[in-house]
């Protein structure tokens, strides 16, 4: 498969809050090729996450056009960005945000269970990424009995679970010691050269910025040029 | 995903027990007195048909608000010989026909009374399946369909009440409608069964004309001290207003039961959903549709409102038979037909759905961006 998996044309994003309007992206332009490995650096409020999340279609642009895989999402409903998610996005987030009261493996294996998997199913695939994470051994326990670096790793296993075409990891390694973090970033690039996924992060270090040949620095919700 | 839902249920067990408690306690209300009803109901119509509506009734008086049961389920006190005989005595009686009545097996009724008096409750014409009407000097009954079915007797078997063994001379035909539950015997054989001495529970008078009737009961209410007298009219009103007032009572305390339940569970799943706002959140990230999260909080609802309702079922049987037992003095009068309980368990459910909506259209909005940003 060629061509590029996003394609961005003047993308802006304006925050109205009390009147008060904030534009989190002006007038971006980017396209990002299918398999790449793509670092995003920038300072912090300069637009990186809404980035991500219009990438990722969590969001649409207030203005501009935003197609993932050839498809322009900026006018899609609530559902159907949902279903472009699960089909073609893995998430990584700082926060990992895993749910509180599930284990790991119920974790990894809940979106698979939203498009109706069975649970038997779900569970098998969910163990068998959690084995390629390193996490065989913690997989029935819930996150608040995991490290923060176990837990970036099952959030790693979800993100794979339905097989997407996009890793995108937003500071996977914010929340995480030097050396953990180097871990999962380790994690991350092993991944893309096994399963040559487009993986774009968002990350403050720029020694592991330098390590990807794309680099993409953000300033004032547009690209450095 | 019902593994999920019943795990989210499970997550905050004393929210979850308190909300059952309000469903729970909406439903045995409803169910319990909704019981009391039906069974008055059925009883008033099945008591109405037979009776002639010329005749007076004759009991001790009692003050309505000590009752504390139907008509022949309590006890009452005896007209005495000498009352029945001054009764008897008043111009225009044409018969007097004292009864002696005894309840038993729950639903069914012996009663002591002139067999050549039947006329009086319609049931001269009344055709056997099986043998006929005993005489008046005959130890024996003519019995109703159903209690030879459930005694498993034929004409020419004995019922003991009393440790008296009575011989069944008759049945009547199926579908014979109050007379499927009564075993009747001469009066005086009632009255040796029961050590009785002329005394009945109730006398039945019949006037020379039907413009009597008024005037007999007027005298019996007002001259005759300790006695009261109703006709049919009376007494067909007394319970009417009775099932009316508990249909309304019903009504009244479920409307009010199931507001306080709903407002329960609309504040659980509210508070549940405002909790679980991250949680929600992450599953929309990861690609959860609006109808999946439907689903779950629907089906979270469904389980509580399920179990929560069988429960209820399960409590009001119980209630139910102390009902019987101790305040309608052993009879089987309150009643949870099948109807009555699938119709309590479809009203739980569907209460907690229309409860769900409001938080469920919060947890379907959630903005998954907000709940991974403050992640
Ligand atoms: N919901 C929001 N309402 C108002 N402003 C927002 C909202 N979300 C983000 N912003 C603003 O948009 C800008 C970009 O934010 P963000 O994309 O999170 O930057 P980064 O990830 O690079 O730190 C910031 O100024 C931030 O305050
Ligand atoms: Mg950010």
């Amino acid at each position: 498969m060629k061509g590029n998996i996003f394609e961005l044309k003047n993308v802006w994003k304006t925050y109205c809050n009390k009147g008060v309007e904030t534009h989190a992206l002006r007038g971006l332009n980017l396209t990002i090729k299918r398999g790449a490995y793509v670092a995003i650096i920038g300072p912090s409020g300069s637009g990186k996450s809404t980035l991500m999340h219009v990438m990722g279609c969590l969001d649409t642009p207030t203005k501009g056009t935003v197609l993932v895989d050839g498809k322009d999402i900026s006018s899609l409903k609530d559902d159907e960005l949902a279903k472009i998610r699960r089909e073609k996005i893995g998430f990584v987030f700082q926060a990992y945000n895993l749910i509180p009261g599930l284990s790991a493996i119920e974790n990894v294996a809940m979106p698979m269970r939203f498009s109706g998997h069975g649970k038997k199913e779900s569970q098998e695939k969910a163990i068998s990424l959690l084995k390629k994470v390193g996490l065989e051994n913690r997989m029935h326990h819930k996150p608040s009995e995991l490290s923060g670096g176990e837990q970036q790793r099952v959030a790693i296993a979800r993100s794979l679970l339905n097989d997407p075409e996009v890793i995108l990891a937003d500071e996977p390694t914010g929340n995480l010691d030097s050396k953990t973090g180097r871990e999962i970033m380790d994690l991350i690039e092993d991944l893309h050269k096994r399963t040559k996924k487009t993986v774009i992060i968002v990350t403050h270090d720029t020694k592991l910025a330098d390590r990807t040949c794309n680099q993409i620095r953000m300033i004032d919700g547009d690209i450095a040029k | 995903m019902l593994d999920l839902a019943i795990k989210n249920l499970l997550e905050n067990r004393v929210r979850t027990i308190l909300t059952a408690l309000g469903i729970i306690i909406a439903i045995t209300a409803i169910v319990s007195l909704g019981s009391i009803s039906t069974g008055l109901n059925e009883l008033v119509t099945s008591s109405t048909a037979t009776i002639g509506s010329d005749v007076i009734f004759v009991m001790k008086e009692f003050d309505f608000s000590e009752m504390s049961g139907p008509p022949g389920s309590f006890e009452i006190e005896l007209l005495s010989a000498e009352e029945i005989e001054d009764i008897t005595a008043i111009s225009g009686v044409e018969r007097a026909v004292p009864i002696i009545a005894d309840q038993f097996g729950g639903l069914f009724e012996l009663d002591g009374l002139d067999l050549d008096s039947v006329d009086l409750f319609g049931a001269e014409d009344l055709s056997f399946e099986e043998g006929g009407w005993p005489d008046n000097e005959d130890k024996a009954a003519a019995i109703g369909y159903l209690v030879a079915r459930s005694r498993g007797v034929v004409v020419g078997d004995y019922l003991t009440f009393e440790e008296e063994e009575v011989e069944v001379m008759g049945i009547f035909e199926e579908g014979s409608g109050s007379y499927d539950l009564v075993v009747l015997i001469p009066y005086e054989y009632a009255e040796e069964i029961y050590d009785m001495e002329g005394e009945a529970m109730q006398l039945i008078l019949k006037p020379d004309d039907i413009s009597y009737v008024q005037e007999i009961k007027d005298i019996i209410n007002n001259d005759m001290d300790g006695l009261s007298a109703m006709t049919m009219e009376d007494a067909l009103a007394q319970m009417e207003e009775m099932t009316g007032t508990l249909n309304i009572m019903t009504f009244g305390i479920g409307f009010v039961a199931s507001l306080v339940a709903a407002i329960g569970i609309i504040i659980t799943m509210y508070t549940s959903v405002l909790e679980r706002r991250r949680q929600l959140g992450i599953m929309k990230a990861v690609g959860a549709l609006k109808k999946t999260i439907l689903k779950q909080i629907l089906e979270e609802g469904i389980i509580l409102s399920v179990v929560s309702s069988v429960i209820a079922i399960l409590l009001s049987f119980f209630f139910v038979d102390i009902l019987n037992n101790v305040l309608l003095g052993g009879s089987n009068l309150a009643l949870i037909t099948p109807e009555l309980a699938i119709g309590a368990v479809a009203y739980g459910v569907i209460l907690t759905i229309i409860s769900s909506i409001y938080p469920a259209w919060i947890a379907i909005n959630t903005d998954p961006i907000k709940a991974i940003r403050d992640g």
